[in-house]
């Protein structure tokens, strides 16, 4: 007998998504998080008179009521759109390489093809012709792949098939010769973690070209109100749901789910799990070894585990103005070349890349009148950390976080000196608070090999699915996505 | 098209294949990984820690240490002013308390905890009193938020510490001297209400006659006839005189309820911005009756019946927090600062209205949303809780 229809492990973004959609099937689930607050890392965390929003920067696939992105769509059908306040933000981001360029690119086609060739004039015809195969291929993409043309063929998706699985610095590359124009169009890569010469051009150009048509969007009261959001309507739905409550075991008899132990001891049976924890910690944590199934740890050997980020989050007490923050998204490096910057976040050497979002710029009430809040990112891997003794781990934090702000101080002057709070998370805080492998936030290296042609999100084992970055690509629009699909399988599942 | 020819198609796939073949052959184990992540999580940030009780010293009439060992492994590090959560049994009663570490963030074998008598102290008192060597204690990790953070606190700073309060800056004192910070100057001023009732006093002279950077002025507010040292409440005008240039300076606050009342508008006159004011979070108010926004028509004495999700129901008093009536039932919820502040209580309220004192650290959302902290919540109605 089962206790429940399907038990979700994790309060994450796809593990939100998944509960809900089996829930208003009409299906008990039980949702297990080891956590207090639901969300992972769409939460939020108040220090003094601010409220600190976590992870989310840009939300993408939103769009608008009358021209939905795929989020829009996922939200709607799990009945949470009308609880959110969706706030646009008109530019795609502002970059800044120190000294040099100082240049903000709109959400709109014309306007960013217009400014980039203002910028730089001599590729005036190059970047006008990349924004063309941006938007071709994506059109492509969209037609063969997400539509699932049958005719899909070389012949009628020309450029699909030429620069799906090419590397973004190669088709860079191709098209200019600038470096700072390759370093300033280029710079979405950050958002997977994967540096120019491995990012599938395929990752690249989808995201730039959805960010334009369905723009980037935040969420007044931050990404928690979307996990609590999420969460309120699952408990609506009849769903049950324990915090504090973290999986030890997953048990399997005879190649089938049978359930799973908490760390209370408690035996919960069920025969559907979907899993928000990592692939790997989900066989290599849970389960006995015997239960793993060989396919699958022979997959995870050609996989390697994804960035971390070290992240600064900042109250001051001044308008963003004051400052000179006059856009939410900015990207500051002083590195031209992405793969060098890249190698440098596995080592503890501050490599002057990094993302500034300032919440005030897409809207008010993100923080009191008169102050701002502040995100620095840059990403890190946990490697280096690991070296780091117990009782060294906050003077190198700090030390590691100053020189990050004393960079983002040279973009924009007197940042130093409004701090009124800040709070610095290394890729440790990420792995406590995530319980991810190495304190992963976009799950395995996002590499083409990895992609979702080559990682399932059903396993071997009957009845168990997974949902989150580790079977998709790391980020808010795809983790939510993903839980909508797994909960879609195990729903198709317990149908038969 | 199968989607399997349509692949075979794009350019490079087939490398691509090629390549997870050769690394599905020599890369890495990932059985490896089995409990790394949980074990490096437990090594900085454990749930739990197992301590045994290796000493108490008395430290004045009214005061006591007790000094922590860690019963396996090593106790993980913290930052110096941060506390950790006590639990305790008492008659039956399951519930805890945190207490900021006393000791020294370098001294890396003990954690001491230091814990004065206070009237109707229910936890303070059992752990002054029947606590003694050997006893074994359980705790949260190190917690917290009051202490030095060099991305904007700079290193000029004051530190005013009021009655036992004076803990947390024990142990950022010590640490500034044992690691020989000479940039980071610091001025300690010590309010207490007689000499008697100082704690730490010998400690604290000793080291600031021996750091050039380390200065230590205690205050009495009940002096006797004749005393030579400063006297009365620490004012603006004694921070003035005892301080010089305060512009560059951060303040740290820990102390009483009344303290933080007096001295922050202390600071105000003097004109310090916000920023450079940093304040210790301390438990539920004395009388949360007289808090701002109490509303007049509920009587601390009013008893409301809480219902739980699990079936249970108990009874609460407007005037005492929820934790606190949920523990005197039994029932014990996740519990770490006790003050509003961590919100590993948060918990959602299904019906009813509770009140919460200004200055509890709960979300936008989780407002919007009907989530409370019942270390801090007390019920104004008959409440429905999500338990």
């Amino acid at each position: 007998m089962s206790d429940y229809d399907v038990i979700v492990i994790g309060a994450g973004n796809g593990g939100m998504t998944a509960a809900l959609t089996v829930a208003r099937a009409g299906k008990k689930v039980l949702l297990l998080e080891s956590h207090n607050v639901p969300g992972g890392c769409a939460t939020s965390f108040i220090r003094g008179r601010f409220e600190f929003e976590v992870a989310l920067h840009q939300l993408s696939g939103i769009g608008t009521p009358e021209k939905p992105g795929p989020l829009r769509s996922v939200l709607d059908r799990l009945g949470v759109t009308n609880k959110l306040e969706f706030v646009e933000q008109p530019d795609l981001y502002r970059a800044i390489i120190p000294g040099v360029v100082d240049i903000t690119l709109k959400a709109e086609r014309e306007a960013l093809v217009h400014e980039l060739q203002q910028q730089f004039p001599k590729d005036k015809d190059p970047i006008r012709k990349f924004m063309n195969l941006v938007y071709d291929f994506s059109m492509q993409m969209i037609g063969g792949l997400f539509m699932k043309d049958p005719e899909a063929s070389k012949e009628k998706y020309p450029l699909y098939f030429k620069y799906a699985f090419k590397n973004l610095k190669d088709v860079l590359d191709e098209y200019f010769a600038d470096p700072y124009l390759k370093c300033v169009m280029g710079l979405y890569w950050g958002y997977t973690g994967v540096p120019p010469s491995q990012m599938p051009f395929s990752d690249f150009a989808i995201m730039l070209f959805a960010y334009i048509e369905f723009k980037p969007y935040h969420l007044k009261g931050g990404s928690q109100s979307l996990s609590n959001a999420l969460l309120d309507a699952l408990i609506q739905a009849g769903g049950d749901v324990r915090f504090n409550c973290e999986v030890k075991k997953i048990e399997v008899k005879s190649g089938k789910i049978a359930g799973v132990v908490t760390e209370e001891g408690d035996r919960i049976a069920t025969n559907h799990i979907i899993s928000n924890a990592s692939t790997v910690r989900t066989y290599v944590d849970m389960m006995d070894p015997e239960n793993i199934p060989a396919e699958e740890l022979k997959s995870f050997k050609a996989m390697t585990i994804g960035p971390s980020a070290f992240i600064i989050y900042l109250g001051l007490d001044c308008e963003p103005a004051e400052i000179g923050i006059n856009v939410a998204a900015n990207f500051i490096t002083s590195e031209l070349d992405g793969d060098k910057a890249a190698a440098a976040f596995k080592t503890l050497d501050f490599h002057q890349w990094c993302m500034l979002s300032c919440y005030n710029e897409c809207g008010a009430a993100f923080s009191p009148d008169g102050t701002s809040q502040v995100a620095i990112v840059t990403l890190q891997n946990a490697d280096p950390w690991y070296a780091v003794p117990v009782h060294q781990y906050n003077d190198v934090k700090y030390r590691y976080a100053n020189s990050l702000v004393d960079f983002c101080n040279r973009a924009f002057p007197g940042l130093r000196d409004h701090i009124e709070e800040a709070e610095a998370a290394s890729p440790l805080t990420c792995m406590r608070y995530l319980g991810q492998p190495a304190g992963a936030i976009y799950g395995q290296d996002n590499f083409a090999k990895d992609s979702r042609f080559f990682v399932s999100n059903k396993s071997p084992i009957q009845g168990l699915y997974f949902t989150g970055a580790w079977v998709t690509t790391g980020g808010f629009e795809p983790t939510l996505e993903s839980g909508w699909a797994a909960g879609k399988l195990a729903l198709a599942d317990l149908k038969k | 098209m199968a989607l399997q020819d349509v692949l075979n198609d794009i350019e490079g796939y087939q490398d691509i294949v090629q390549e997870r073949e050769v690394l599905m052959k020599y890369g890495s184990d990932m059985m490896h990984l089995k409990g790394v992540t949980q074990r490096r999580i437990s090594s900085l940030h454990p749930k739990r820690i197992l301590l045994t009780v290796s000493e108490v010293r008395e430290e004045t009439f009214s005061a006591k240490t007790l000094r922590l060992v860690a019963r396996e492994g090593i106790l993980p590090p913290f930052q110096a002013g941060q506390y950790i959560n006590l639990f305790a049994d008492i008659g039956g009663i399951r519930t805890s308390r945190p207490y900021s570490i006393s000791s020294s963030p370098d001294q890396t074998g003990y954690y001491d905890i230091t814990i004065r008598r206070v009237e109707d102290g229910f936890v303070s008192n059992y752990f002054l009193e029947e606590v003694k060597p050997g006893d074994k204690l359980i705790s949260s990790g190190p917690s917290g938020h009051f202490h030095h953070n060099p991305i904007f606190h700079g290193d000029d700073l004051v530190f005013i510490a009021g009655g036992s309060g004076i803990t947390p800056f024990m142990s950022m004192v010590q640490d500034i001297a044992d690691r020989g910070l000479t940039e980071r100057r610091v001025h300690l001023i010590y309010g207490s209400k007689d000499a008697s009732d100082i704690i730490f006093h010998e400690r604290l002279q000793e080291i600031a006659d021996r750091h050039l950077n380390i200065s230590y002025t205690p205050v009495i507010s009940e002096p006797p006839v004749v005393y030579k040292g400063k006297k009365g409440f620490i004012t603006a005008k004694l921070l003035q005189d005892l301080l010089g240039d305060l512009s560059p300076k951060t303040f740290y606050l820990c102390g009483p309820e009344a303290m933080y009342t007096f001295c922050l508008k202390e600071l105000a006159s003097l004109g310090i911005q916000k920023r450079k004011i940093r304040i210790e979070v301390f438990g539920p108010p004395k009388e949360v009756a007289l808090q701002p926004g109490w509303p007049e028509e509920i009587l601390p004495e009013q008893r409301f019946v809480v219902q739980l999700k699990n079936g249970k129901t108990i009874y609460a008093q407007a005037g005492e927090t929820l934790m606190a009536s949920l523990e005197r039932n039994g029932m014990v919820i996740p519990a770490l600062c006790r003050s509003g502040e961590c919100s590993l209580c948060r918990t959602k309220l299904l019906s009813g209205k509770v009140y919460h004192p200004p200055g509890v650290k709960l979300r936008k959302s989780d407002r919007d949303f009907g989530y409370i902290h019942p270390c801090i919540a007390y019920p104004l109605e008959d409440l429905q809780l999500m338990i």
